[in-house]
């Protein structure tokens, strides 16, 4: 066993000696041109709801190409796109909440009983309310960080405790609200021509995507959805880090209850989990759009592809309006996943890394 | 014993991919019972080799490949079955809360007895018999995930050779890359039997030391090209190195002494985990310790235990200041972990080289408003790339689709970068082509120069005594023995780690 494996010179490796064997182009994000940026491969979900709306413009041009249908659908969708948006900041660390639902029952519930109960200002109810959602967040993280249960299984376990609250809430009965003028009509109210909660939606869509794209914060998420034990070893607080997404997400929910408060000021124990499938299908038909990872823009592009080609369903066929709704949401999930999911495995199938090649944005341990 | 007629013969064997010539005009062949080594550096074709013999990729027209005198076509998986040949990839593809018997049934006709019922006893005892005439001796009812490396080795050499009469040749891709030394003669003994039941093996491996063991033949490929083929026993390791890195040099690991006289930098006290038990030892500024021992002598848990990534007892100390038991703290303090398992605890796979890079000091590019400048972030790791000879040299490159060598040059730079006061390499060269194994070793040798303390765990003797002024051997997780100087030789570092230093070395003929 000779152990002299190193010869006597002197100079460095000089660059181009080895040449690395041919592998698929593997760049997630090298920039693309710009005719590049349009491609159907990044924005599919534009050229979906560009067709939605042409399609239906064709089969009932009378009610669907109104300002009705436009200012409905951005109105009522703001609540899902919220909610949307809850779910995405765990699962961009690699956890998942599906309490969100249930969260925002239960800071709806609140809202209404304050309204009810007390003599309360509207918005001292509402952020009641949101520190309630937050320390449900708080409360969801201490189960996964501390008791290391699943976070799939924890935020369910919390989901349905919360549906309880909210029922000795309401004591099963629907609770009619005592708000003021003024609340409902930030609800339903224009400006500019563009509904005000869309405003909110917009506000809170860029800075999250500020924080989750360009900070310390965003990458450390990533990094820890990505791979939590490199990340731990680099330095990375990744239980903090699991423990603040929940809350985040336990407060942005919240939010989504306050906007519902806004536009019905009507509470009952069954609103809420019907709310997590919409919410849940627009963050992973999101994840197909700009970037090849759950992100805010592609969220709110896919959520409202889906909202047009239900909304013009609903007006064009009057019978469709029951069941169109879950069956379009369930099929375009399942159709934009499986094509979404190709480019992406593909990519990470180079002999070498197979092993490896789960993509991150599926793994459900925190 | 060899026949010196070969059995399986390829000539100018040549595979394009678009605009790169991956192999070109190689001959090589392969005579049954024997063991036939091919080695080159990362990039050098020996991978696309494999693939054309699997099927998987479809040789240039003109190549010819024959078996005894008859044409193979090897035009798919199927037909490179059908044409006798198997394979062992490094990643066995096991799965590992199944058992031996269970992951051996899979994909394979089974006889079942009434009502489509598998035959459990039978099944078991079978391949207790072939596990037995491998070499192997184990409760195969275990779960392969709680068997020894060499163990899980052996059932995916069992189940590529499941058709023994069928199988003409074996090719094991680098079997030894996640296998600890001692673990190596098992396999060896393994394969020494497929080949003297008459079997062509082909072995490629990074672990030169390996090759003169094993192998009864070697064929170096260099950029594409075969360079030619020797007996081992006319071959040296020396020449092997210079004729698989060609006109390259590589950088010298070992240029400075250390003198011994400068501060303490790393101290530990009574320092236990589940396999140390108990260690105090000091290293001093521009030391380069190293840590041997067979696995299960605490070697493969102490820089772990060091960096806090696992639970610990006992105190460490860097510069006097009693560090924190967790990763951030142990960063915070100066020191800095390049973990043996890469993939798994070094990066993160899907993010790109840059955002790799700068996982270790997320705030430094911050600007006061909290965005990340990436434009100054991927310069920075522009000059580590220049530096450090990184491939390809692109920041925005996944970190998942690197070869193994460039892949430990990025995860060295995230932590040269916080320039730290003690870094841990642990198993630094696993899985490494040669060329970047001497890099990693001079930088080493370079972070030590500039004043920090390094300690790199390895199994591999020879890398700690090319590169190391001092090794602790580690045995039942304390320290049995320290060697320096003269003493420091490959073979003395080998017999001590034994527990009762014996005639044999742990790498015998």
């Amino acid at each position: 066993m000779s152990q002299t494996q190193n010869t006597t010179a002197v100079q460095p490796v000089p660059a181009g000696s080895t040449r690395p064997e041919p592998e698929p182009a593997a760049d997630r994000r090298s920039r693309p041109s710009p005719l590049g940026r349009l491609s159907p491969k990044r924005i599919s979900a534009v050229y979906l709801w560009l067709f939605f709306i042409a399609l239906f413009a064709v089969i009932a041009p009378d009610t669907f190409l109104t300002q009705t249908t436009f200012t409905l659908v951005f109105r009522s969708g703001v609540i899902t796109c919220v909610l949307a948006l809850a779910f995405l900041v765990p699962l961009t660390a690699g956890a998942y909440d599906l309490s969100i639902g249930s969260v925002m029952a239960l800071a709806l519930g609140l809202i209404v009983y304050l309204s009810i109960h007390t003599h309360l200002p509207a918005p001292v109810d509402a952020l009641i309310a949101l520190a309630a959602c937050g320390l449900t967040g708080f409360l969801s993280g201490f189960i996964v960080v501390r008791l290391h249960v699943n976070s799939f299984i924890a935020t369910l376990g919390v989901g349905q405790v919360l549906a309880g609250a909210v029922l000795v809430l309401s004591n099963n009965t629907e609770l009619i609200g005592n708000l003021p003028d003024y609340w409902s009509n930030l609800g339903t109210d224009n400006l500019l021509g563009v509904p005000i909660v869309d405003y909110v939606l917009l506000v809170l869509a860029a800075a999250m995507w500020y924080v989750l794209e360009l900070t310390p914060i965003g990458r450390a998420l990533l990094a820890t959805g990505g791979n939590p034990d490199a990340a731990r070893l680099a330095g990375v607080r990744t239980e903090r880090v699991t423990w603040g997404v929940f809350i985040a997400s336990g407060l942005i929910s919240g939010l989504a209850g306050v906007i519902f408060s806004m536009q019905s000021g009507l509470f009952s124990a069954s609103i809420g989990p019907g709310y997590l499938f919409p919410a849940v299908a627009a963050v992973f038909l999101g994840a197909s759009q700009l970037s090849q990872r759950p992100n805010v823009w592609g969220t709110l592009i896919a959520y409202f592809a889906l909202a047009f080609g239900i909304q013009g369903l609903t007006l064009s066929a009057s019978s469709a309006s029951v069941w169109s709704q879950p069956v379009f949401q369930g099929v375009s999930l399942i159709i934009a996943v499986a094509v979404a999911s190709r480019p992406v495995l593909r990519k990470l199938r180079s002999p070498r890394t197979e092993a490896a090649a789960a993509p991150h944005e599926v793994s459900a341990d925190a | 014993m060899p026949d010196d007629e070969p059995m399986l013969t390829i000539r100018g064997l040549s595979k394009t991919f678009v605009g790169t010539k991956a192999l070109d005009s190689v001959d090589f062949d392969l005579r049954s019972g024997e063991i036939h080594a091919l080695v080159g550096q990362n990039g050098c074709g020996k991978s696309t080799l494999i693939k054309v013999l699997a099927g998987y990729h479809a040789a240039d027209p003109g190549a010819e490949i024959k078996w005894q005198d008859r044409a193979l076509d090897l035009h798919d998986a199927a037909a490179s079955r059908a044409a006798g040949f198997r394979f062992v990839h490094q990643d066995l593809g096991l799965i590992e809360t199944l058992d031996a018997v269970e992951n051996l049934i899979l994909g394979r006709a089974v006889a079942t007895a009434h009502g489509r019922r598998i035959r459990w006893d039978a099944e078991r005892r079978d391949v207790e018999r072939r596990m037995r005439m491998l070499g192997y001796d184990f409760d195969v009812r275990r779960p392969v995930g709680e068997l020894g490396a060499a163990e899980r080795t052996g059932i995916a050499i069992a189940r590529a050779l499941w058709d023994w009469q069928e199988a003409k040749v074996l090719v094991v891709d680098e079997p030894t890359a996640s296998l600890p030394r001692e673990e190596v003669r098992i396999l060896f003994d393994a394969l020494r039997r497929v080949r003297d039941a008459g079997l062509g093996v082909v072995y490629v491996s990074h672990r030169l030391d390996e090759i003169f063991a094993i192998a009864d033949r070697v064929t170096v490929l260099r950029d594409g090209g075969r360079i030619g083929t020797w007996q081992v026993a006319d071959i040296d390791q020396d020449r092997l190195v210079s004729l698989m890195i060609g006109a390259e040099q590589l950088r010298p690991a070992h240029d400075r002494p250390f003198a011994g006289d400068e501060d303490v930098v790393l101290e530990t006290r009574g320092l236990c985990g589940t396999k140390v038990d108990g260690i105090d030892f000091t290293v001093r500024r521009g030391e380069v310790l190293g840590i041997a021992g067979l696995t299960g002598s605490g070697r493969e848990e102490i820089l772990p235990l060091l960096f806090g990534a696992v639970s610990r007892h006992g105190e460490v100390f860097v510069d006097g200041q009693r560090v924190p038991a967790d990763p951030r703290g142990a960063v915070r303090a100066g020191l800095a972990l390049v973990p043996a398992d890469r993939r798994g605890d070094g990066a993160v796979l899907a993010f790109t080289l840059h955002e790799n890079y700068a996982l270790t000091d997320l705030g430094r590019f911050a600007t006061w408003y909290g965005r990340v400048k990436r434009t100054d972030e991927r310069g920075e790791f522009e000059r580590w790339i220049a530096e450090l000879d990184i491939k390809p040299p692109r920041p925005d490159a996944v970190f998942g689709t690197l070869s193994g060598g460039n892949q430990q040059k990025v995860v060295l730079a995230k932590w040269m970068r916080r320039q730290p006061k003690v870094l841990l390499l642990d198993e630094p060269s696993q899985g490494v082509d040669v060329a970047a194994k001497a890099t990693i070793h001079a930088l080493a040798r370079d972070i030590a120069g500039t004043g920090a303390a390094v300690l790199i765990a390895s199994s591999d003797d020879a890398e700690l005594c090319d590169t190391c002024d001092r090794v602790l051997i580690l045995r039942n997780g304390r320290i049995a023995a320290e060697l320096r100087g003269d003493r420091l030789t490959a073979e003395e570092v080998g017999v001590l780690q034994l527990e009762t230093p014996a005639q044999e070395s742990t790498l015998p003929r």
